[in-house]
């Protein structure tokens, strides 16, 4: 349930909610359009842009073969450091740990900087139950906080679906802040807000970008400074992960780190890049004296194996989202998951099952902008065709009616007799419906096709009758 | 060099006059054309509906029709792509995986095979407009072919050619696409014609029956006066007279799409 | 140093091998070597001066004004920093770069607070209410415009942070192309078996959010502007 959005909605409902939401398609589209500018114009800085995916791409795929055991590395590596490590099957497990730690520590007050799979898991909720109070500090995740828990739309930029007058409304509303909709004013009131909640947290809680196995490190990247702050002045940091966010050593982090800022935002680096590992030293003063790490599998593990392998080679950059003109007009919150776009549409069923999410892979013209674009070269688009697959023949979740259909196109395209004389007779067939060549509204499937568009009426003489004609003439020019 | 047609089913059905002009563009380029029967269509629409073991079937067909072809040349990226997808698709049965490859290894779109095999840039056409090109997403993505249809365009006498804002953006065809999600469908072609319409183009180039079957019918509905054409049709086009038109077939005046 | 733990592994990691198909992997896990590395291309011949050409044309990019001085002239220019930022109060790192780099008698002055002085969490304070806070860079990177903080003891890594203004001390003889040689030396150490900083930071630039409409605004949660000051010790 945690990674849901709008459950209560069908998936036709959602996308109808956010093509009508004028604002939102507005700022999404004027976003991905500076994204993609930024992101063309850093590989093009970089030089050699597929060299980098090629490395990239080998880098994710050996850690994932060996996952197991850069993973038991990593963990031998945090305990050396004096870390605690705790691995997670389930959600559940995760946020009981959690809870466990903040109990022990009497934690009244949280701060959290920006993470993916503490959404996945809802630790937020888990934590407030049992009366701590947990703030998150990254803007666009403060903004949907204070605006009751608005779910995120962007797994990079959260409250991208939200334009600035509508955040100053909402600031307005429940913090009592009094200035303009400048961006400038907005996010220096949120500075102001979130500087005591760090000084007063006695916990922080961190995502985790990469874990290098070699050094039991965490890397951190950010823009804000707010995953520093997390792990400078609390005196106990916890950071989860997803078990995949892993790399071998120092130097394939780099590459990671190098793709994932040009691929997120179009940067070199981000402001921050912070590689945090273990406690603190004994003689340091600050930095937390009590360092736990969260290993999440919450299905992720099913995905090893199968076709669907490469989906975990995700950095979580949202290139694909970016460049994908689906999420554009629909918005992230169609996709009714904590991870929308391309890699939502591909991830989400995987970890959550058909039942719920079986619009998702057709929720893409199967442009393949979105594998084009990956930085770690995932063939999403490859892999929402597997998902329809699954969906048509194993898990026979398609219409009869489709099914009927493309067994009857599998069995004309394959004999040429029988596909010779439905596109002979087609003309005549349609010629009821032809009106000056076009057919403005057809029948069954055609439906959706002339709701909004004109279909052309198949010639009488097709290519090839001309052709047999013409070469019996024996003409060729 | 001889060269073995696939037609497509848009092209055998809707778009013949596409397919006479390629007829006509190969040969003048020194090609003996022909077309095999059987030919049917690629299976597209099954394979990326998730059918894959109708579209099996569909595939060994195709591979046998053209089993003998030197080259196979087909109007459109897209088909071409799928032709290419046939390997993975029969992965575990190596005999037809091979003889896939074969076919694989074998199969050019149209401008594809103008320009890199036959290193023609200037195909000797003539056609006074402003213009603007769909580059359509399988033939830049699947193909990867980014590059044939501008150098062969650039050299077409009297035409215009504007770049067309945000070309890196789908259509909104899909195949299936269009019609299971018509709403998203509908902004994304939409959008498409808006951008279509700065570039003031009097007429809208592609290399894909199906994407300017998807724009043109959007056009269409929308009263757009931009006319389409294949990219087939633009490159084999000529001018006798100011505003005449002189197809190498004269019965096939107006056969744009 | 506290005691680590570990929970659950066993099961989770077999878990993971058997969907892999596999037994457990337990060592003879090496790297591979990959079929290309254009990192190791990247401003591969460039001199230091042409890095410091690349690494002031970034600072423009990421808000980042740059000081080019000498090691004579060094207190000045820290001085001058100060005054453009209406700066009152200043925190540093107790390094002993300050003394090695002429910078004795800045330490003492009255304005000047040095990280570890104060008694424990004392520090964070001390950093949080300064208006200004300078360290030293351990390497800088020319390409993103970044120096390198390898934070410990008398490094603590609040000075880079809390304070709202920050001023980055760079040794031209610090400067590398790029994240990879960097990345490289901490490889190395950690290969044999040396534990690596608790805390290392690249930082390129003043704290910044596009989290509002993607509009880039600087200064977030870390400082709100930021100065690079470039000296020669060669």
């Amino acid at each position: 349930m945690p990674m849901k959005i709008a459950p209560e909605q069908t998936f036709n409902e959602r996308v109808q909610t956010g093509l009508d939401d004028s604002y939102m398609r507005e700022t999404v589209r004027s976003a991905q359009e500076r994204l993609y500018t930024n992101k063309s114009k850093a590989e093009n800085d970089l030089g050699h842009w597929e060299e980098w995916r090629t490395l990239s791409e080998q880098i994710r795929s050996h850690t994932l073969e060996n996952l197991d055991y850069y993973l038991e590395q990593l963990s031998d590596n945090v305990v050396k450091n004096g870390g605690h490590i705790y691995f997670a099957q389930t959600p559940e497990e995760a946020n009981q740990y959690v809870k466990k730690v903040a109990a022990e520590k009497e934690a009244k007050k949280i701060i959290k900087s920006k993470s993916m799979v503490t959404e996945e898991t809802s630790m937020n909720e888990a934590l407030e139950e049992i009366g701590i109070e947990v703030v998150e500090s990254d803007l666009g995740e403060y903004i949907l906080q204070v605006d009751d828990h608005d779910p995120p739309s962007h797994i990079v930029a959260p409250a991208l679906h939200k334009n600035k007058e509508q955040i100053r409304d909402t600031f307005e509303r429940l913090k009592g802040y009094d200035k303009s909709s400048k961006p400038e004013e907005l996010t220096q009131f949120a500075r102001e807000q979130l500087r005591e909640e760090f000084l007063e947290a006695d916990i922080g809680i961190t995502g985790c970008n990469f874990a290098v196995a070699e050094s039991g490190s965490v890397a951190l990247v950010t823009n804000e400074g707010n995953a520093r702050l997390a792990t400078t002045i609390p005196k106990t940091q916890i950071s989860v992960m997803g078990m995949e966010r892993i790399v071998p050593t120092w130097e394939e982090l780099d590459i990671m780190v190098s793709m994932l800022c040009r691929s997120a935002v179009g940067q070199k680096l981000t402001s921050y890049v912070t590689g945090l590992t273990g406690p603190r030293g004994e003689d340091d003063l600050d930095g937390p004296e009590e360092f736990h790490l969260v290993v999440l599998d919450n299905g992720r593990s099913n995905i090893l194996g199968t076709a669907f392998q490469s989906a975990l080679h995700c950095i979580r950059c949202a290139a694909c989202i970016n460049v994908c003109p689906v999420y554009r007009h629909v918005g992230g919150h169609s996709y009714g998951s904590i991870y929308p776009g391309p890699i939502g549409a591909v991830l989400t069923p995987l970890l959550e099952g058909y039942e719920d999410h079986k619009d998702l892979p057709y929720a893409s013209s199967l442009c393949a902008a979105c594998t084009d674009a990956c930085p770690v070269k995932i063939p999403l688009h490859e892999h929402l065709i597997e998902h329809r697959k699954i969906i048509a023949e194993e898990e026979k979740k398609t219409s009869l009616g489709e099914a009927y259909a493309m067994k009857g196109f599998g069995l004309a395209a394959s004999s040429p007799g029988l596909f010779q004389m439905a596109t002979k007779t087609a003309p005549y067939m349609l010629s009821p419906l032809t009106k000056e060549g076009a057919i403005e509204k057809g029948p069954g499937m055609m439906s959706g096709w002339t709701e909004i568009r004109s279909f052309p009426a198949p010639e009488k003489e097709r290519f090839r009758d001309w052709f047999k004609n013409r070469s019996k003439k024996g003409s060729s020019s | 060099m001889k060269v073995s047609l696939f037609i497509t089913c848009l092209g055998d059905m809707f778009y013949p006059g596409v397919g006479k002009d390629m007829v006509e563009l190969l040969e003048r380029h020194g090609c003996e054309v022909d077309f095999p029967e059987e030919q049917t269509c690629c299976g597209q629409p099954a394979f990326n509906s998730g059918y894959h073991s109708d579209t099996k079937k569909v595939a060994k067909h195709m591979i046998k029709t053209f089993e003998e072809a030197e080259a196979v040349v087909t109007p459109s990226g897209s088909c071409a792509g799928m032709l290419k997808e046939y390997p993975g698709l029969l992965e575990e049965e190596p005999k037809w995986r091979k003889r896939a490859e074969e076919l694989a290894g074998k199969t050019y779109e149209l401008t594809q095979f103008l320009y890199r095999e036959l290193g023609v840039t200037d195909t000797g056409a003539v056609l006074h407009a402003r213009a603007t090109y769909h580059s359509s997403c399988h033939m830049m993505r699947l193909l990867g072919e980014k590059e044939a249809p501008y150098k062969l365009l650039e050299n077409v006498t009297g035409l215009d050619l504007r770049d067309l804002p945000n070309r890196q953006d789908c259509c909104g065809f899909g195949g299936t696409f269009s019609v299971k999600m018509t709403p998203i469908s509908e902004q994304m072609v939409d959008e498409k014609v808006d951008h279509v319409e700065e570039t003031e183009a009097e007429i809208l180039i592609g290399a894909d029956s199906g994407c300017l079957m998807n724009i043109g019918g959007r056009m269409n509905r929308r009263n757009k006066k931009v006319k389409v054409m294949h990219i087939a049709q633009v490159l084999n086009h000529r001018e006798i007279q100011e505003g005449g038109e002189d197809y190498a077939d004269e019965n096939r005046a107006g056969t744009n799409i | 140093m506290t005691k680590g733990t570990m929970y659950n592994r066993e099961a989770f990691l077999n878990n993971i091998a058997a969907k892999l198909g596999r037994e457990r992997k337990r060592s003879g896990v090496t790297r591979p070597i990959y079929e290309t590395q254009p990192q190791w291309d990247v401003m591969a011949d460039y001199s230091t001066d042409q890095l410091v050409d690349v690494l002031k044309k970034q600072c423009e990019v990421i808000h980042t004004d740059v000081e080019e001085t000498t090691m004579e002239k060094l207190p000045i220019v820290i001085d001058s920093v100060l005054k453009k930022y209406g700066a009152e109060k200043a925190v540093v790192w107790d390094d002993p770069r300050f003394s090695a780099f002429g910078l004795d008698s800045f330490l003492v002055r009255e304005d000047v607070d040095i990280w570890g002085e104060a008694p424990g969490r004392e520090n964070i304070r001390i950093s949080e209410q300064a208006d200004l806070g300078i360290t030293f860079a351990d390497y800088t990177l020319a390409e993103s415009g970044t120096v390198v903080l390898m934070n410990g003891v008398g490094k603590g890594q609040s000075v880079s942070l809390l304070p709202t203004y920050y001023i980055g001390l760079i040794p031209l003889s610090t400067i590398v192309p790029r994240m990879s040689q960097v990345t490289r030396s901490i490889h190395k150490e950690a290969e044999a078996g040396r534990r690596v900083p608790s805390c290392i930071n690249f930082i390129s630039g003043p704290s910044n959010s596009a989290d509002i409409e993607l509009d880039l605004v600087v200064g977030v949660h870390g400082p709100i502007r930021a100065t690079y000051i470039l000296f020669d010790d060669r």
